[in-house]
């Protein structure tokens, strides 16, 4: 056993860099053939928008139960895998940055991530199963779009699965390898399993970086095959950050109250999750607004027409709800410095910040169905409440299982601001650094 | 020179930060107003210790954004509208949309240059002579090895004898008095 897993390491290393590599050349070729052709998906675009919004005025199509499910499911599960994956970055930076503060609060972030695998791959399965219900462009014939035809390296049903597959098989490696670390520091206190963590963050963060926007591109974007947008990776990364640092810090503040937390979360732990809360609504909308702003500006029919379809009806008001809503409100709210340690501003944020990233998500996916406006159904609450649900449980039991925050992880002198006289020979060498 | 110089303030000198901190603890529960403390780098829990509030640099910072938004807006709204408006692409002549990457770089630059301005205000500077400084005791210690504690004669609490008390009981092993 420990003869192979330096091999399998090293295999491992090798694959992953293969399948981004792989990865990234086709999202160049795409891209080239996609810049070759650019008369007729237009056309069949403006054409398509053009029709819709005649139409729209009108009745709107009638939706079958199967299909709202199928997309009312994909909102919700698009919402808590910002969640899980969110949790990974941040378990991510903190190993990247070496930071300190962050160690009472890593413990938790690693049980959310790690729900990656298996549970948000079982519940991905739905979306597996309903996707030529879900995804317009399994239904098409690529002879006959230009479009898809450009983009069959991605978009075809084996490629569909099959990424599907490896991005959780990725998140799931990735994930309980940082916790299987950390756990096993909370037995020995050995600071070789920091520099494990350390490279499982290394090399991880490039994994999460393409793994994201793939997931991003495979199960939201890829509603409208027909669009362009090359930070639409970015863009769903830089919501569920944002949404992910809001929850943090409320059960940071709910795992104080309550006691596993109470001496560890002090106000520092708070400030910094703040500070990165303020960090991402700047992040979020300048992201939204550089895709916004270069759509409009290029006023390209191939890429304008997400936009047309999402200033109809109330989509234009959902659109402005997240203009103002998520940043302008939290952004004048959370300039202050204080204001970052006040949960009775903070917890109305956080729930603020839910109501906003589902919004986003309706407003990513829901107007491929109902192009009129927003629909808020019952299937939209149950999948909602369900995965939530699920979820909730899941993380409760497995924090239950295990120490509440990282037993004896070398940084916690410094998280904590206690000062350690040197001792022996070590002292020699670095008792006058400070 | 200056044979009638006035008392300026009451200095006494620490060896570690410890020390300083805790005078400083006693000195700011004592309730003096005009007073700080001079060490050689950033001392963590000085700012509590003292008593200071969060700073206020922030409002001029915030007021610099403000003002370097609305112009950066107001300036291109100008010059597409009425100066020297032609029309670009198709594209109206005034859009946010458009502006407001300029609008946002101009909020950076006069955010900054409130900050630093309100840095300097609410520090007194530029600031052409201090007392303090022609003290050999503090140009010797403050900016290498001593944690120095100025309390200022014109403070209402200031006493000749009781604040020396007061510094001898916080552990001060060095006090002496700075001339103005």
């Amino acid at each position: 056993m420990k003869l192979l897993f330096p091999i399998a390491r090293k295999f491992l290393a090798v694959v992953i860099m293969a399948v981004s590599f792989t990865a990234l050349a086709l999202s160049l070729t795409s891209n080239v053939f996609a810049a070759e052709s650019h008369a007729e998906p237009a056309a069949q675009a403006t054409s398509a928008a053009v029709d819709h919004g005649a139409s729209a005025t009108h009745d709107e199509v009638p939706v079958s139960a199967v299909k709202q499910f199928a997309y009312s499911y994909l909102v919700a599960f698009m919402f808590f895998l910002s969640l899980v994956l969110g949790s990974l970055f941040l378990v991510i930076i903190h190993h990247l940055f070496d930071s300190n503060w962050s160690v009472p609060i890593r413990r938790f972030l690693e049980h959310i991530a790690c729900l990656s695998f298996p549970w948000m791959a079982i519940l991905f399965v739905p979306i597996a199963v309903l996707a030529k219900t879900i995804y317009p462009w399994m239904s098409l014939d690529p002879a006959e779009d230009h479009a898809l035809h450009a983009k069959a390296a991605l978009f075809n049903m084996p490629a569909f699965y099959v990424v599907s597959s490896v991005l959780f098989l990725l998140w799931g490696w990735l994930s309980h390898g940082l916790r299987r670390e950390s756990l096993a520091q909370d037995k020995t206190g050995a600071a070789s399993h920091t520099k494990a963590m350390r490279r499982y963050a290394a090399g991880g963060i490039f994994i999460f970086a393409f793994s994201m926007t793939l997931a991003a591109i495979y199960w939201v974007k890829a509603l409208e095959h027909q669009w362009f947008s090359t930070m639409y990776g970015v863009y769903y990364f830089a919501g569920s950050v944002w949404t992910t640092l809001a929850t943090a810090y409320v059960i940071t503040y709910w795992l104080k109250q309550t006691g596993p937390l109470r001496d560890v979360a002090r106000e520092r732990q708070f400030h910094d999750i703040g500070v990165l809360l303020l960090a991402f609504t700047v992040f979020y909308a300048y992201i939204h607004f550089s895709q916004y702003f270069l759509i409009w500006n290029a006023a390209v029919p191939e890429e304008t027409f997400w936009y047309v379809k999402r200033e109809k009806g109330s989509w234009w008001g959902i659109g402005l709800v997240i203009v103002f809503g998520h940043f302008l409100v939290p952004f004048l709210s959370l300039l202050r410095i204080d204001a970052k340690k006040n949960i009775s501003l903070m917890a109305p944020i956080a729930i603020w910040a839910w109501l906003m990233h589902y919004c986003d998500m309706q407003f990513n996916i829901m107007p491929v169905i109902h192009p009129n406006g927003v629909a808020i159904g019952i299937f939209d609450v149950l999948c909602f409440a369900g995965i939530g649900w699920l979820l909730f449980t899941l993380f409760k039991n497995s924090f239950a299982a295990h120490p509440p925050y990282p037993q004896k992880d070398p940084r916690w002198a410094e998280t904590l601001g206690v000062y350690v006289p040197a001792t022996g020979a070590h002292a020699a060498s670095h008792g006058g650094g400070k | 020179m200056n044979s009638t110089a006035q008392p300026y303030a009451i200095m006494a000198e620490f060896d570690t930060p410890a020390d300083a901190m805790h005078a400083a603890e006693q000195i700011r529960d004592a309730g003096f107003r005009r007073w700080d403390v001079h060490t050689p780098y950033p001392v963590h829990g000085m700012d509590a210790a003292m008593g200071l509030k969060n700073s206020k640099v922030g409002y001029f910072t915030f007021l610099g954004g403000l003002i370097g938004y609305t112009s950066g807006m107001l300036m291109i709204w100008f010059m597409n509208m009425y100066d020297y408006a032609i029309v670009v692409g198709g594209k109206p002549l005034f859009n946010p949309l458009f502006s407001f990457p300029v609008s946002y770089e101009c909020t950076i630059l006069l955010a900054s240059f409130a900050s630093l301005g309100g840095m300097l205000f609410l520090n007194g500077l530029p600031k052409h002579y201090h007392p303090l400084l022609k003290n050999p005791r503090f140009k010797a210690g403050a900016s290498h090895d001593k944690f120095l504690i100025a309390i200022e004669c014109a403070d209402p609490r200031y006493s000749p004898t009781e604040t020396r008390k007061l510094l001898e009981a916080a552990g001060s092993k060095h006090i002496e008095m700075v001339e103005d």
